[in-house]
């Protein structure tokens, strides 16, 4: 699948998603769901900003001496007896273990719920081997593969924008003659998939932290598919962003604590596992481990305003306060990072050319850094994003250039500005309709503006704009009348 | 396959970022404050008791009490109850401890074991064809209901997760506040050489998913219920 998710403009994108209405009120009630989940979860613990502080000092001193870390995981992932492939593009990933499979003649294959393989279309690769069966085994992951490779709209419920129904002529096709309780899908689900597990001869598996000082990799899931993803197959692949990293396993347990919480409103996921190599004595766990470490693009950001994006966690809990994606959906973004972490991210690793639509999906609202647990500050990035495309690549369009040109001079010569109070009421005349007042349409000065051209439009498609006030009844008439009564009665007049 | 773009991929990232590399020794990571080792530290033992059985009781865990004496009658009634026709132990020097020696040789039905030789696939397979697993774990964490349990040759990884349904044996000396003080644990004795293991599993309760129509379902590939049997005399 790569970054992308589609071809289609982004506009279209956000028409379609805005017809999803199923979409809409499942996200809706996702959202409203887990604020109450995550703010209770936050609140049972306590010094909630003191933890955030805590996770973002263990995620930026991390990113600050990122080669360091990455070097000693290395190490330690060796010692062990594994083996680190550094990537820096995703087709260097995808061919180091495709060539791994070939060799080992790999036939079947597990994965566990990875934004990172799907980042570098792992799965679609694998499949052009001759004969190779690959499984996604996480229930959500199972459901989209079944459907055809459905994309995923959520990074931590991808299969929010699918109903029981549905869901349910999904498994049918796999021989399911059940009703659509999602208890006896899910029973469905485990059946099918323990066939898959017992028989995988490889693992593939994301990693949500590797820690430095052991070399151990930690995976957080509430399914124990990834569990038994590491436990079964005799060789185990981890493909790992390059800044997954955590100093030791204390900082895991602090950051695995934080993510819980904020993605799901859980204490702890049902599965935390911190794992490596086997060693000897054992008789489960991978004989043979890969860790692909890869780049692909994350050094765009390192040494540049958008450093602490690489901070993220991947809760998803900016996603869930957000409201554009409340209205638009994972899949409005056309990236496999929608919200505003991917509005941020997806222009860094894909280009502002594919993504440059996204950092202005925002209403600049700032409940993301609000709610981001290490404290990446999301809204300001998205704005430093518009900054570095307007100002710096002039990627503005030539009409909007034009007309922000003829506002800048209206606003910057006395005389033209004050001509327009005088005939911006008169001027909006034929644009407005009468409308009663409502707690929607204040400020009301005569009617409002149902419709207007241009770069306006985009307003008054959603909302009513409201109608400019005769000069005589403007704000700056009003502080000067104001002004003269005080005057007056500081004089005793 | 060994990585030859180690240095250059390195390199790279500090060239990118600005900073030379090989600064972490004079920089180590010193946390800013201490929440995570005080956060519930001040806790009795009958406090964090009570908050374990709380806070196990709310992931939808069977939390259930047993002194030495009571541990294997209790055992029975559960086996009975699940109507088990197969039984996975670990082969643990714990079970004998916990005085469940004669208990192991007239249970019924008559327990398998996870043996240190006993194989991959012949383990693995008795995993997958136990109705119930009991294992022994390491620490009960009272804030979250969190067992924690290493893997030994004795107790794989598997034995955890392929079992229908699973058992947890944990004494109560052995019940902490909360994640950080099982990790402390677990982070010295690897440090110190004292435990070779290549897995700690923290286990939140039986496995779950909210994945279709955010409807909780529990039991989804581990086991589909979960108890934990404090022992009160250990």
């Amino acid at each position: 699948m790569g970054i992308s998710t589609t071809t289609t403009p982004f506009l279209t994108r956000v028409k379609e998603s805005e017809k999803d209405k199923f979409m809409q009120q499942a996200v809706a009630k996702a959202q409203d769901a887990q604020w109450d989940k995550r703010e209770a979860s936050r609140k049972e613990l306590g010094h909630w900003q003191d933890w955030r502080k805590l996770g973002e000092q263990i995620r930026q001193h991390v990113i600050h001496y990122l080669p360091d870390y990455l070097e000693e995981f290395a190490d330690n992932v060796e010692k062990r007896g594994g083996h680190v492939f550094f990537a820096q593009k995703d087709t260097d990933a995808v061919e180091y273990i495709t060539k791994l499979a070939k060799e080992k003649q790999v036939q079947r294959v597990v994965k566990s719920k990875s934004m990172v393989t799907t980042e570098i279309n792992l799965d679609k690769e694998l499949l052009k081997i001759p004969g190779m069966k690959l499984m996604e085994t996480d229930l959500a992951e199972f459901i989209l593969q079944s459907d055809n490779w459905d994309e995923p709209t959520h990074i931590v419920f991808p299969t929010l924008h699918k109903n029981r129904d549905q869901i349910q002529k999904v498994f049918e096709k796999l021989g399911y003659d059940g009703d659509n309780d999602p208890t006896h899908m899910a029973r469905f689900a485990r059946e099918y998939l323990r066939r898959y597990f017992l028989q995988a001869d490889m693992g593939i598996t994301g990693c949500n932290f590797a820690i430095a000082d052991s070399g151990l990799i930690n995976l957080v899931t509430n399914e124990g598919n990834a569990d038994l993803t590491m436990a079964i197959p005799k060789t185990q692949v981890v493909v790992m962003g390059m800044e997954r990293l955590v100093p030791s396993l204390k900082e895991a347990e602090v950051l695995d604590n934080m993510l819980a919480r904020s993605a799901v409103g859980q204490k702890l996921t049902s599965y935390c596992s911190f794992s490596g190599e086997q060693v000897t004595g054992e008789s489960d766990g991978p004989e043979d481990l890969h860790v692909i470490i890869l780049d692909n693009g994350r050094s765009k950001a390192l040494g540049t305003p958008f450093e602490s994006i690489l901070q993220c966690i991947r809760c998803g809990a900016c996603l869930n306060v957000c409201p554009v994606y409340r209205h638009i959906g994972g899949h409005g973004y056309g990236s496999i990072y929608p919200g505003p972490l991917g509005a941020v991210l997806s222009p860094i690793l894909g280009g502002y050319d594919q993504f440059g639509d996204l950092p202005f999906a925002s209403s600049l609202c700032g409940a993301c850094t609000e709610t981001c647990p290490v404290r990446i500050p999301l809204h300001r990035l998205l704005i430093k994003h518009r900054e570095v495309m307007m100002d710096k690549l002039k990627m503005d369009k030539p009409t909007t250039r034009e007309i922000m040109k003829t506002v800048g001079l209206g606003t910057g010569t006395p005389n033209l500005f004050q001509m327009a109070l005088e005939f911006d009421h008169m001027a909006t005349r034929m644009f407005v309709s009468k409308k009663p007042t409502t707690v929607q349409n204040l400020y009301n000065h005569e009617g409002h503006i149902t419709w207007a051209p241009s770069i306006a439009k985009g307003w008054t498609d959603v909302r009513d704009a409201p109608r400019p006030p005769k000069h005589t009844e403007n704000f700056r008439r009003w502080f000067q009348n104001f002004e003269e009564s005080k005057e007056a009665v500081r004089h005793g007049k | 396959m060994a990585s030859d773009n180690r240095e250059e991929f390195l390199n790279n990232i500090a060239e990118k970022a600005g900073r030379p590399r090989h600064q972490l020794a004079e920089h180590p990571f010193i946390p800013l404050n201490d929440l995570p080792e005080t956060t519930l530290a001040d806790k009795t033992p009958a406090a964090l008791f009570d908050l374990a059985k709380q806070n196990s009781q709310s992931i939808h865990v069977t939390f259930q009490t047993a002194d030495t004496a009571g541990l294997a009658d209790l055992l029975n009634q559960d086996i009975q109850e699940k109507e088990a026709k197969s039984l996975l132990l670990p082969t643990d020097d714990r079970l004998a401890e916990y005085g469940l020696t004669n208990w192991m040789a007239g249970v019924t039905p008559s327990p398998t074991y996870w043996e240190p030789t006993g194989g991959r696939e012949e383990n693995i397979q008795r995993a997958q064809n136990a109705d119930v697993a009991v294992g022994c774990v390491d620490f009960l964490c009272a804030e979250s209901g969190t067992i924690t349990v290493a893997t030994t040759p004795g107790q794989g990884r598997s034995f955890h997760f392929l079992p229908t349904h699973y058992i947890a044996l944990v004494p109560k000396s052995r019940i902490v506040p909360r994640s950080r003080q099982a990790m402390d644990w677990y982070d010295e004795e690897i440090k110190a050489g004292r435990l070779h293991t290549s897995n700690i599993n923290f286990i939140t309760g039986p496995s779950n998913s909210g994945d279709i129509e955010m409807v909780l379902v529990v039991g989804v590939h581990g086991p589909i219920d979960m108890s934990y049997i404090v022992i009160t005399d250990q």
